[in-house]
């Protein structure tokens, strides 16, 4: 290693990560591989325990975590791997969710009593659809504006989506909501948990494959600069778009996952607190890695109910703060998410990544090269002042990954 | 001299509808005394956040909620300790500036050499903190703030324009009028726009960032808090009510006024609120076939403000009054 490598472009940390033998050359031993194969059966398996063994209720909330994933992910791909900051994803779930009610209402005539996989398929097509080409529409803005500005008209897309399209009583029903049975066989709420936990992988499967793919590459390289992607012969209208539309098929899905989730269908449900609180979930997932995102969504969809559990913290709420327990969460989620951007960039994917990374197949260490010192940033603490490098040149320069969202300046130029 | 043509150009469409709304009492002229009335509130809003933007080329989310704190505290001393109106104002404008120096240190400067995105984000999320303390403080009720002045109001075109209004257009004049002079004549004023385009190159000539950036975030709750406190009063107080109804709006008339244009601000503010008004009038007035159009599309208002919002975006990103600085 020498100095010359502070000047080098290190790889963001979204990149594929490579699974060949490092440069440490260290491959697990079978026995490691065991550990590894064991321990995430016991994580994946205790997850689906979890929902098999707890009350209605409770495997409706984890749908609802699951769907949160979901969007995390969606948001994810504008956010992380993009770099442009989406505020108005309330209007793609919602699209989404409106149209897959309004199809197996009003095309398959589905009721309460009888609704068949086959047409909640169709649906979930249908709404992925629609999402894609409502986030494509935004994506054709993006091309012309960026970044601050970008952000302030997704902003404005969402308002207009909730109080406008989302209040046409010939599509929504008015104030009465848009009914959206659940199709036969996953009327339950721990079946349709089971159903939610599907989508997720599938969701998972085809955003792991995309980073993998050319297209990711594309993506991620626009990310760090349009110029230069454009000069590698990317296409950078194409790509933009593209990865518009794949957050926007996300959102569809996870918009029809919540319509059949609440089995009726109001536009109160997409208010534009909501979509601030999911940027903000991604931000403490940590940006461009999809297994802190969706801890992260599923943990804000989760911890306003699980925080009502301990009986005793409701109690001591009640009882010094007259309030309802309920109103802390308003409270924590933000809390959170300040002290992520300021503290701990990164998120928890950062603060789980020697787990995540042992479970691929590497060492258990913090750092992914065997502790070189490389690109990788230390994620010890920084306090309020940041300490500046000695020449006066922004530390940020050689840690990409550590940006929040790429170089993306208003369009101000 | 910009500025000159776009008012009068601004005021000569105002005439040009007044006439030939003249005498119709379905007509439009009404619409236009709500349109300027509202469109002030937006530009008094649209004031803090250009003073931001010109420092530290950012959009404050958080401005908004600098507005509704202060709102709150100016109802927790006057309707709730019973203290005098001019009392709670000072606390209210006091306590707003602390948190605004407090969220200046505690999130904006550790992310001061941040992409400006990032420090958007930790805006957003400062306002839904915010928005949360609301809440767990005050519960989802509707409250109600007195008006400065209780008074019979003006009636223009059949619409009675209450006191709190013209206090509230003559607050903005003034505060445009006074925050120019301060951005174009004295030394702070061009330390910070000196900051804001090239915070190496300033620290070089000796000004300090950390000098300056407090300086520009307190300033702009300042704005805020002046905002919030004139804008609930004709409204109700319920969490996050500034960020809820005068954000967006009130960003569009930045936007369109430039993003770095004081005067742009309110020329903007006032136009955003015209074209909002009109749009409502017109919702409400014209048919196709038989039925209304806001029958058709629920909240025109919202749609036209996106759609104003792209064409200045994409048409002219600089605005009506934009300049480099």
């Amino acid at each position: 290693m020498t100095d010359l490598d502070v000047t080098e472009p290190t790889p963001p940390v979204e990149a594929p990560v490579d699974d060949r033998p490092g440069p440490s050359g260290f491959s697990p031993s079978p026995q490691g591989w065991f550990a590894r194969v064991v321990v995430l059966i016991v994580i994946f398996g205790g997850v689906f325990w979890v929902t098999a063994s707890v009350k209605g209720f409770w495997a409706a909330r984890i749908s609802l975590a699951v769907i949160f994933a979901i969007i995390g992910l969606s948001l994810n791909v504008v956010l992380g791997y993009l770099g442009q900051l989406s505020l108005g994803h309330q209007a793609f779930v919602g699209i989404s969710a409106f149209v897959a009610a309004f199809y197996v209402t009003k095309s398959a005539h589905c009721t309460t009593d009888s609704c068949s996989i086959g047409s909640f398929l169709i649906a979930v097509v249908i709404a992925a659809l629609a999402g894609a080409v409502a986030a494509g529409i935004l994506g054709l803005v993006a091309l012309r504006i960026r970044g601050l500005y970008l952000a302030l008209i997704t902003l404005a897309y969402g308002f207009v989506a909730e109080r406008s399209l989302f209040e046409i009583p010939a599509l929504t029903n008015g104030g009465a909501g848009q009914p959206a049975p659940r199709p036969d066989g996953f009327v339950g709420d721990h079946a349709f948990a089971y159903l939610c936990f599907i989508f997720l992988a599938i969701v998972l499967f085809i955003d792991w494959r995309l980073l993998r793919s050319k297209v990711g590459r594309a993506i991620l390289s626009i990310k760090q600069s349009d110029a230069v992607a454009a000069t590698y012969g990317i296409n950078v209208t194409a790509y933009k778009v593209l990865a518009f539309m794949m957050s926007g098929l996300f959102a569809g899905i996870a918009g029809a996952l919540f319509a059949f989730h609440e089995t009726n269908v109001v536009s109160n449900n997409f208010n534009f607190s909501n979509s601030l609180l999911w940027v903000l979930m991604v931000v403490v997932g940590g940006l461009g890695r999809r297994t802190g995102v969706v801890i992260g969504s599923a943990f804000f969809a989760l911890f306003p109910y699980l925080i009502t559990i301990y009986s005793g913290f409701n109690n001591f709420f009640k009882d010094t703060f007259h309030r309802d327990p309920n109103y802390i969460t308003l409270v924590i989620g933000p809390l959170l998410a300040v002290l992520t951007i300021i503290q701990f960039p990164g998120g928890i994917a950062e603060q789980i990544s020697p787990i995540t990374r042992w479970l691929s197949g590497k060492r258990f260490t913090k750092h992914p090269d065997g502790g070189h010192a490389t690109g990788e940033p230390k994620s010890g603490k920084r306090g309020l002042f940041k300490r500046r490098s000695q020449n006066g040149a922004e530390p940020e320069a050689a840690e990409p990954s550590k940006e929040l969202v790429g170089s993306t300046e208003g369009s101000d130029a | 001299m910009r500025t000159a043509i776009v008012c009068a150009a601004i005021a000569a469409i105002c005439a040009l509808i007044l006439i030939l709304g003249a005498g119709d009492q379905t007509g439009p002229n009404a619409f236009v005394v709500i349109g300027i009335s509202q469109g002030a509130i937006y530009g008094l809003l649209a004031i803090g956040l250009v003073l931001v933007y010109k420092g530290a080329r950012v959009f404050n989310f958080a401005q908004g909620e600098f507005g509704t704190l202060a709102a709150f505290t100016l109802y927790l001393f006057n309707r709730q300790y019973g203290l005098p109106y001019w009392v709670g104002v000072i606390a209210a404008v006091v306590i707003t500036v602390l948190i605004g120096l407090a969220m200046e240190r505690v999130v904006v400067r550790p992310l001061l050499e941040k992409p400006r995105v990032t420090l958007l984000v930790a805006t957003i999320a400062f306002a839904l903190l915010a928005i949360g303390f609301e809440f767990v403080i005050f519960l989802p009720e509707l409250k109600n703030l007195e008006p400065i002045v209780h008074g019979q109001g003006i009636t223009i075109f059949t619409y009675i324009l209450d006191p709190q209004h013209l206090i509230i257009i003559g607050v903005l004049l003034a505060l445009a009028v006074i925050l120019g002079f301060f951005f174009s004549r004295t030394d702070l004023g061009l330390a910070i726009l000196g900051t804001s385009q090239d915070a190496f190159a300033t620290r070089v000539v000796g000004i300090g960032i950390d000098r300056i950036s407090p300086f520009i975030w307190g300033s702009a709750a300042f704005l805020g808090a002046i905002a919030g406190i004139l804008y609930v009063p004709t409204t109700n107080l319920v969490p996050g009510v500034v960020t809820l109804y005068v954000l967006i709006p009130a960003f569009t008339a930045a936007v369109l006024g430039g993003m770095t244009s004081l005067p742009g601000a309110f020329v903007g503010g006032v136009a955003v609120g015209l074209i909002q008004a009109l749009s409502q009038w017109a919702s409400g007035h014209y048919s196709i076939g038989d039925k209304l159009l806001q029958g058709y599309l629920p909240d025109i208002p919202d749609v036209v403000l996106l759609v104003a919002l792209l064409t200045i975006l994409l048409a002219r990103p600089q605005g009506l009054l934009g300049t480099e600085a």
